[in-house]
């Protein structure tokens, strides 16, 4: 266990909006960020899962790093809780309105200023971005060989094997470590967490001496990232302009709790299904 | 900003308003990367081309298809057909399959020995797409949008922001167009400080022309210099299904099934609720493809078809994005399934919480049923 080729294992995760419970979102669908509750990124859960399953075979050290404002550590006590072995934090004001680019900048930032490692987890995409950049602009940074839509994968001795998605089916690759995984939601769901992670984590909450020797926060300064690469300023792209589409989603008839003719008859009646019948 | 709008006269412009900067002059061209799948072009290259043709010619600039593999043949000119003007291709057999690091290396030495960088750069939304297009735009730390859905080129005039050197008016902008939060929204997203200015697009999404053999293009030979460090990761083994065989483009129907249908089995009852519509088709999640219950040929979605139906039935489907991307622009979406919050059904027109074997055996025999009471009718009148 001790002699694997791998040492340290780094998942990247970020918080977001929890467009799963209803409060924090407008009446129109979209996401009002000061009210809305926030959550693990859900695609970052399968990638905190490889992070662990890694840690299960190998005994590795798991780094558990988000980017994001103070509340952002509630996601480091849920990695915390799954068994990551320790957390960074890099918060700053002057990252807001990053774009992709100037994350995956103070990122690969931060990755530097640790120390090694040989595998980067990222989830596939966020919920509220959506863009599945992050992970291979990092790679770019880091000059590494990447495996993106990673279904489920293996270490074997110095080396990566692994499964991958692709159009029609899915492909098998074997990579040299270090190496930049994004993993895909149909890899292994996250599973449930430890009851002793659990506790330390509460005792985290009261100690923050006990706090500060699992969790770093860090700032742009520390991880010596020139502010002028990142946040906006750093960021090549801008939204310039947002429009509402019509009325997407949100507005679905729900049809239950009565007899299966009946509901069928509703959808019948409601709908134009039977001008195609044959 | 061309010579000729240097001609302008200054007091057309508007007061207080910066000139036009500089940063797309001289206007660079429009490159398409047109990704292969077993040494044949995929459609979305071609979309793509149709696309990046509308915007090279508002541009009055060449529009240029990207392509790398091996034995090539007569790709180069089916692209020229399909709208490029010119051709860069890059033919060697350690680009015979798609790799993120020697594509990379062999698209990023040409790009960056260019004299003009091109304005623009259209990928494909795919594995390979979404793989790729990240690496080129940060190792130029240029913009990239993803999963566009419409793409325009215009004017942009930034007033503020923190970087005082970002103010102008920026003529001849990508407008990259995307959905967002959850889709009610439409974002524009530009990035005109720096070329090329990146985007990526689903397939299915945008219009390819018709091929047109009188067309000639010029094709330019990529240098191929790939070092060491580039095979880092190898392809042990790639598995495919066809991707030829149902015909979804035509379907005013198509009924879908889910891992919810339990076994291979529920195929047969989907292809009997089909088979009572005039124009039905069964389509199928990926989950239900991976299982075996059904040909990939039927997988709608992110990696399968994106179907755009009259009517898009789903059963036992659950609504992953990967899913609903493929789906969503049906006309209309019915979704049965058993649990109440199930994603499908933040997204569907029309949701039955149920059994789908009780519910669609119903629907079946309602259809049959009403049938039966049109030809009474009609013999009626
Ligand atoms: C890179 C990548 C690409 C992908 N591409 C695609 C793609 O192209 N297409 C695609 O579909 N997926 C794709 N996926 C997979 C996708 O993420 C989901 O895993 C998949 O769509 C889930 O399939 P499902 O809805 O059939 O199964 P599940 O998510 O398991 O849902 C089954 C549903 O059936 C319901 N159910 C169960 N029993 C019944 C019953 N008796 N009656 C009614 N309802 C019932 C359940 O409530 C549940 O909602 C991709 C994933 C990745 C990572």
């Amino acid at each position: 266990m001790t002699n694997s080729a791998v040492k340290d294992v780094f998942v990247m995760i970020k918080q977001v909006p929890d467009t799963r419970s209803k409060a924090g979102l407008n009446p129109d669908g979209t996401i009002n960020r000061a009210q809305a509750k926030r959550m693990l990124n859900p695609f970052d859960e399968y990638a905190l899962q490889a992070a662990l399953n890694v840690k299960k075979q190998t005994g590795c050290r798991v780094t558990a790093i988000t980017m994001g404002p103070p509340p952002a550590i509630e996601i480091l006590y849920t990695a915390l809780e799954h068994g990551a072995d320790r957390c960074y934090l890099l918060s700053d004001r002057r990252l807001a309105a990053s774009d992709t680019l100037a994350t995956a900048f103070a990122l690969w930032k931060t990755i530097e200023h640790l120390n090694g490692f040989q595998m980067i987890f990222c989830g596939l995409q966020t919920t509220d971005g959506d863009t599945a950049q992050v992970g291979p602009q990092l790679a770019e940074r880091l000059n590494l060989p990447q495996v993106t839509y990673c279904e489920d994968f293996e270490v074997v001795g110095d080396k990566l094997h692994a499964r991958r998605v692709v159009e029609g089916g899915w492909q098998r690759v074997v990579s040299e470590l270090p190496v930049m995984v994004t993993v895909a939601n149909s890899y292994h769901p996250l599973e449930f967490k430890s009851l002793r992670g659990a506790r330390m984590v509460q005792e985290l909450m009261r100690n923050e001496a006990l706090r500060s020797q699992y969790i770093t926060t860090v700032d742009l300064d520390v991880v010596g990232a020139d502010p002028d690469l990142t946040g906006l300023k750093g960021s090549p792209t801008i939204v310039a302009k947002t429009d509402k589409v019509g009325s997407i989603g949100g507005n679905c008839a729900m049809h239950q709790g009565q007899a299966v003719e009946a509901l069928v008859r509703e959808v019948t009646l409601q709908t134009n299904l039977l001008e195609f019948a044959s | 900003m061309t010579d000729t709008d240097q001609t302008t006269p200054p007091q057309e412009a508007e007061p207080n308003k910066p000139v036009a900067l500089n940063a797309n002059d001289p206007l660079g061209e429009v490159w398409v990367f047109c990704e292969l799948q077993e040494g044949k072009v995929q459609t979305v290259g071609l979309e793509l081309l149709g696309a990046g043709r509308q915007l090279a010619d508002k541009l009055d600039r060449p529009l240029a298809a990207v392509v790398l593999g091996h034995n090539l043949g007569e790709i180069p000119r089916q692209l020229i057909h399909h709208g490029a003007d010119k051709v860069y291709k890059a033919d060697h057999p350690d680009l015979a399959e798609y790799r993120t690091l020697p594509f990379r290396r062999v698209l990023c030495d040409f790009m960056g020995q260019q004299a003009i960088p091109p304005h623009s750069m259209l990928l494909g939304s795919t594995t390979t797409g979404r793989d790729l297009a990240p690496r080129i735009a940060a190792h130029f730390q240029t913009g990239l949008t993803a999963d566009t859905t419409e793409l325009d080129i215009g004017p942009y005039d930034h007033k503020g922001g923190s970087d005082a050197s970002k103010i102008g008016l920026y003529e001849n902008c990508l407008y990259a167009i995307r959905p967002s939060f959850g889709e009610s929204l439409k974002a524009r997203i530009l990035g005109p400080w720096k070329n090329p200015q990146m985007a990526t697009t689903r397939p299915g999404v945008m219009i390819p022309l018709d091929p047109d053999p009188s067309r000639t293009g010029e094709v330019v030979d990529m240098p191929v210099h790939l070092q060491p460090a580039d095979f880092r990761l190898t392809i042990a083994e790639t598995v495919r299904e066809a991707t030829a065989g149902v015909d979804f483009d035509n379907a005013d129907v198509i009924v879908a099934g889910g891992y919810g249908l339990a076994n291979a089995d529920g195929f047969a009852l989907m292809k009997e609720l089909a088979d009572c519509f005039e124009n039905g088709t069964v389509g199928a999640s990926r989950k239900a493809v991976d299982l075996g219950w059904i040909p990939y040929v039927h997988q709608v979605g992110q990696t399968g078809k994106t179907v755009r139906p009259k009517i898009y039935i789903a059963c036992g489907i659950s609504g992953a994005i990967q899913h609903r991307v493929g789906m969503q622009n049906s006309g209309l979406i019915i979704a049965i399934n058993k649990d109440p919050d199930a994603p499908i059904f933040k997204f569907a027109d029309h949701g039955i919480v149920g059994d789908l074997y009780q519910v669609v055996p119903e629907m079946i025999k309602q259809i049959k049923s009403s049938k039966g009471s049109k030809e009474v009718s009609s013999v009626g009148v």
